[in-house]
């Protein structure tokens, strides 16, 4: 016969648990809104300096720069930015970017995100780069340290691992090469522009503003990405805490009848003897 | 006098959308003022002041981090990864 006190134990802890994802659903669902808005505000911008970037990168002269300078593709002369969460329960999130990183074992990893840098730990640096506190001031120097070694010729080839938000229910891992610059062909039959004093020149003052600028829009997405994946585990774990609760229910429920039974009809039978 | 479209957008979203008469700027290659009717340009913006002079004479004064600053017939844009404004 089931143990009845165990199974009251069970109940009780799977409800412990169920108000806890409950509690973690209902804080990233408050931070939905304002992280989602947050996404669309740098999505705009970065989609404004990379349409500048494609317009400078179409002119012969920035062939000459050194952002677009290319030296193979050596793993361990890459640098990949690796942008995780902050804390875990957000289903595959943190996992999917994990796994997109791991295909590029050797290369110089820069993680934001206290998970990624727990991952990517160098030594014993003590890193603890949040995600959801990551300023634009902070892309901003990011990107300027980033290009000033590029130019240096530190390192050859710039990526970003992030979450591309899809929809509330939809979230992939990606990886965009931002260094060197690609040369684009597409320029719109636009009006002709004066560029003050010169594309090479203004190129070279640009490009850490574009970095920041998809620095700055990747974790904004990223961290919306995040958020939705949470409130999805959270609505999942929620759901399966409910069903695990009712079964154990109607286990404690049987067992409990059953030993009022047994109970019964030993009284009966000690009465007939 | 002929107000400019202008707009200030930053990563953090829009600090500025609307009309105004004079945007003040340091380019490069040195200080510049865009009015309505200037000519399609486009520089990087170095750090320092951005100041707004509106048609009813009052103006606004502000501070970014660097950036770039498209000037085109319908509408002036200026690309800052950081901008304050001082009250």
């Amino acid at each position: 016969m089931p143990d009845t006190k165990a199974l009251r134990t069970r109940i009780k802890s799977v409800d412990s648990t169920l108000h806890l994802t409950k509690a973690m659903g209902l804080v990233a669902s408050s931070k939905l809104r304002r992280s989602g808005e947050a996404m669309m505000k740098a999505r705009d911008y970065a989609a404004s300096v990379r349409g500048v970037i494609t317009r400078l990168t179409a002119s012969k002269e920035c062939e000459r720069s050194a952002f677009m300078r290319r030296s193979g593709e050596d793993i361990s002369r890459t640098r990949i930015i690796v942008i995780a969460g902050d804390r875990g329960m957000a289903g595959g999130y943190n996992a999917n970017v994990f796994r997109l990183a791991a295909e590029y074992e050797g290369a110089q990893f820069i993680p934001i995100g206290k998970r990624a840098c727990a991952r990517f730990r160098n030594g014993d640096a003590v890193m603890d780069i949040s995600s959801e506190h990551f300023s634009s001031e902070d892309a901003g120097k990011l990107a300027r340290s980033l290009c000033s070694d590029f130019t240096a010729g530190k390192y050859d080839r710039l990526g970003i691992i992030s979450t591309k938000y899809q929809s509330m229910l939809v979230q992939t891992a990606r990886i965009e090469w931002l260094l060197p610059l690609e040369r684009s062909e597409s320029v719109g039959p636009g009006v002709s522009i004066i560029f003050e004093p010169d594309e090479l020149t203004i190129l070279g003052e640009v490009v850490p503003e574009y970095i920041a600028g998809i620095i700055a829009a990747d974790i904004r997405e990223s961290f919306a990405s995040e958020v939705a994946a949470r409130r999805n585990a959270m609505d999942a774990a929620g759901k399966n805490a409910g069903e695990m609760i009712e079964k154990l229910q109607l286990e404690y429920n049987r067992a409990r009848q059953s030993a009022i039974t047994q109970e019964i009809t030993e009284i009966v039978a000690g009465a007939q003897n | 006098m002929k107000n400019l479209s202008l707009k200030i957008s930053t990563p953090d979203g829009n600090v500025f959308e609307g009309q105004a008469v004079k945007l003040d700027v340091r380019g490069i290659c040195g200080e510049l003022a865009v009015m309505a009717g200037h000519t399609a340009f486009m520089t990087a913006v170095k750090p320092g002041h951005c100041d707004l002079l509106f048609e009813d004479g009052s103006e606004r004064r502000g501070e970014l981090d660097g950036g770039i600053l498209n000037v085109s017939a319908d509408l002036t844009t200026l690309l800052a990864s950081g901008f304050r404004w001082k009250e």
